[in-house]
């Protein structure tokens, strides 16, 4: 059994049911194709080849431990923002490392620290395609927020703003969903202020085409997962 | 350290998506052909090492790949492992070849890359490439590689101000480029008709600003090159080409991490000094994430190793990792094409077109002749082997993108956000 506790804290218990989900599968086939295909190295040299296709699933379940960075993930069920600061450097790393990277400081432990919910964002992506876990939300913003004091960046998601009003240095309010998991995306963020025009790294004809894009995409993930869709930009 | 290390040989077994023949099949149709192009290679016994060039356990659904395919080769029982490191695992590959030679320890190793990434479909495919990102902070905000990179690339265009016109020149001039290669997933799925900047713009969003054209495409494909001492080479071929420099260099594992880092800080004081006032300055104002100090680095070692001081004078082409139009761009800053900042004006004078002063990926590389991510490197070496001997119109059946006099070539690549990277330089006889 993956990391069988001496002593449970406090817990949410998982359905034991995904137990069983990670053992479907067991690399057994589950289907068949034979088919036509191209061989050959290089394309003005193929000729006609055929293959057999099998379908193979195989699931798993991870238990995985944040290590000497827990109070930072447990801190957001808490829904408190933790830093790591170092003693000796005073640098604030958020996302956090247990130890300094600072080469003068010799791999220093460091040490917790509360954070402001506030930041700015120091650069973003308008997302319209995406790994598999993440379809059903698109499209949506990530944003690399530097939350204020800090000297790294963290990835969040941008709500409640159109993805055109989103440029470097914008300033945003971190905030935590209702029911956190104990993973990064338990904190979100959304502008503090009204984002100015004359910031926007985008040209007008480009916004334009955005707009068109986000409603593709909207139109493309509802065709795709219908009821289940949850597009994160309204337009 | 005088051993010199040369290249005799190289083989590409064509990138698609899907190609049908396994892993270990289309190695050895790479091999054969490299077989075929230098004959002096008695193989398997002119063979005293393998280095194996593959990414994904997850991709290939099978660990330890290499032992599968060396048995199958024929090289038992020479030495032989596998090198990973993202997308700079072709390039560290060869690398470690080299070193290997250098050292004196192996007279002749053959290095072998590959990757079928067509076994899942494409979420799947990117979800378990953004595996390579950090899984704790990065991968589920939901962002994927496409979109690391749009986010680095929009730094980089609100601080120096390059355009998605820009971009898609960049992604025109590799997708019509590969239109020439035998080898390119982009003729085989296209065909050989020209595109324009229009196509790239009205192409598939993918992650602002990146449009699919803009992006590394996922391809099936192998690819082998061999490296021997110098007594050897001049056994083998009377047209050896040798690498001259070689250069390594790391930077942060999250891109987001790299605004005030401590060990960049002070590193670059010029690149540091040219920065606009449209930011706040933060302590390290080079790299941070707009560009990559990992590719500086091992540029900078390479250069030094092989006496380049002007690479854009020096260097009759390039192939760098490409796997978004804009790391391109920017790649010609941190490799010192220009300064940094001027990266758009190289794309709009056309410097780096063919015909243009330094042509870069006349191949096509990730975004047109596809991207195997073992493989692609090797493969951009074979490419610039190839144009260095010559053999360039030989194999694609076409002078269109045979350089003529070439003398220098530069192969770059780097795994995660720039997290690694190498550099080669390549020089004919």
């Amino acid at each position: 059994m993956a990391y069988r506790p001496r002593k449970i804290l406090k817990s949410r218990e998982y359905n034991r049911e995904w137990n069983e989900w990670a053992l479907k599968g067991n690399w057994s086939p589950v289907g068949w194709r034979w088919i036509e295909g191209p061989t050959g190295y290089r394309l003005d040299q193929l000729s006609k080849g055929n293959y057999l296709i099998i379908q193979r699933p195989h699931g798993s379940l991870y238990h995985h431990s944040y290590g000497l960075l827990s109070k930072f993930f447990k801190g957001f069920i808490e829904k408190k923002l933790y830093g790591a600061k170092c003693p000796r450097c005073k640098a604030v790393f958020c996302p956090p490392r247990a130890h300094c990277w600072n080469p003068e400081c010799k791999v220093q432990r460091t040490e917790w620290v509360e954070l402001p919910m506030k930041g700015e964002v120091f650069t973003f992506s308008v997302m319209a395609f995406s790994a598999t876990p993440f379809l059903k939300t698109l499209p949506f913003i990530i944003t690399y927020i530097r939350v204020e004091g800090c000297c790294t960046t963290l990835p969040t998601r941008i709500l409640q703003v159109n993805p055109w009003e989103v440029y470097p240095g914008l300033k945003v309010n971190l905030h935590f969903i209702d029911n956190p998991k104990g993973e990064i995306m338990d904190i979100y963020c959304t502008p503090a202020e009204k984002p100015d025009p004359s910031k926007f790294i985008m040209s007008k004809e480009e916004i334009e085409r955005l707009k068109e894009d986000m409603k593709k995409v909207k139109n493309w993930v509802i065709r795709k997962f219908g009821s289940e869709a949850q597009p994160s930009i309204e337009i | 350290m005088a051993r010199r290390v040369a290249v005799v040989g190289g083989g590409i077994s064509r990138f698609d998506l899907p190609r049908y023949e396994l892993q270990e099949e289309m190695c050895a149709e790479a091999i054969h052909e490299m077989l075929m192009d230098t004959p002096g290679i008695d193989y398997p016994r002119d063979v005293d090492a393998v280095i194996y060039s593959y990414f994904s356990d997850h991709l290939e659904e099978q660990l330890c790949f290499h032992w599968i395919i060396h048995d199958y080769l024929g090289l038992l029982p020479k030495p032989a492992y596998r090198v990973e490191s993202g997308g700079a695992t072709p390039v560290d590959a060869i690398i470690n070849a080299f070193m290997f030679i250098k050292s004196g320890i192996f007279n002749n190793v053959l290095v072998v890359g590959f990757e079928k990434m067509s076994e899942l479909d494409t979420p799947k495919v990117n979800e378990f490439i953004a595996a390579a990102s950090d899984t704790d902070f990065d991968f589920p905000v939901g962002g994927y590689y496409s979109g690391y990179y749009a986010a680095l690339e929009v730094r980089h265009m609100f601080l120096y101000g390059e355009t998605v016109e820009d971009l898609a020149s960049i992604a025109v001039k590799n997708h019509n480029n590969a239109t020439f290669n035998p080898y390119s997933q982009w003729r085989s799925q296209h065909g050989t008709s020209y595109i324009g900047v229009d196509e790239v713009l009205d192409s598939r969003l993918i992650a602002w600003p990146y449009r699919l054209l803009n992006c590394a495409m996922i391809s099936d494909g192998a690819a082998c090159i061999m490296l021997t001492n110098e007594e050897n080479a001049k056994k083998y071929t009377d047209a050896p080409v040798w690498i001259t420099g070689v250069g390594l260099g790391t930077d942060t594992m999250r891109p987001g991490d790299r605004v005030d880092n401590p060990m960049y800080k002070g590193l670059y004081l010029k690149d540091e000094s040219i920065y606009p006032d449209v930011a706040t300055k933060p302590a390290a104002p080079y790299p941070e994430m707009a560009n990559f100090g990992s590719i500086r680095v091992s540029g900078d070692a390479a250069y030094k190793m092989a006496g380049i001081d002007n690479p854009l004078k020096q260097l009759d082409l390039a192939e760098l990792f490409n796997p978004y139009d804009g790391v391109e761009l920017v790649e010609y800053e941190d490799l010192r094409f220009c300064k940094r900042g001027e990266g758009k004006n190289l794309v709009r004078e056309g410097v780096t077109e063919w015909g243009g002063e330094l042509p870069c990926q006349v191949s096509g590389a990730h975004t047109a002749a596809g991207h195997p991510v073992g493989a692609t490197s090797i493969a951009q070496a074979v490419q610039i082997y190839w144009q260095l001997t010559g053999l360039t119109a030989k194999k694609w059946g076409t002078k269109a993108r045979a350089l003529s006099d070439a003398k220098r070539g530069l192969l770059q690549g780097h795994g995660g956000t720039g997290c690694q990277s190498g550099v080669i330089i390549f020089e004919g006889g």
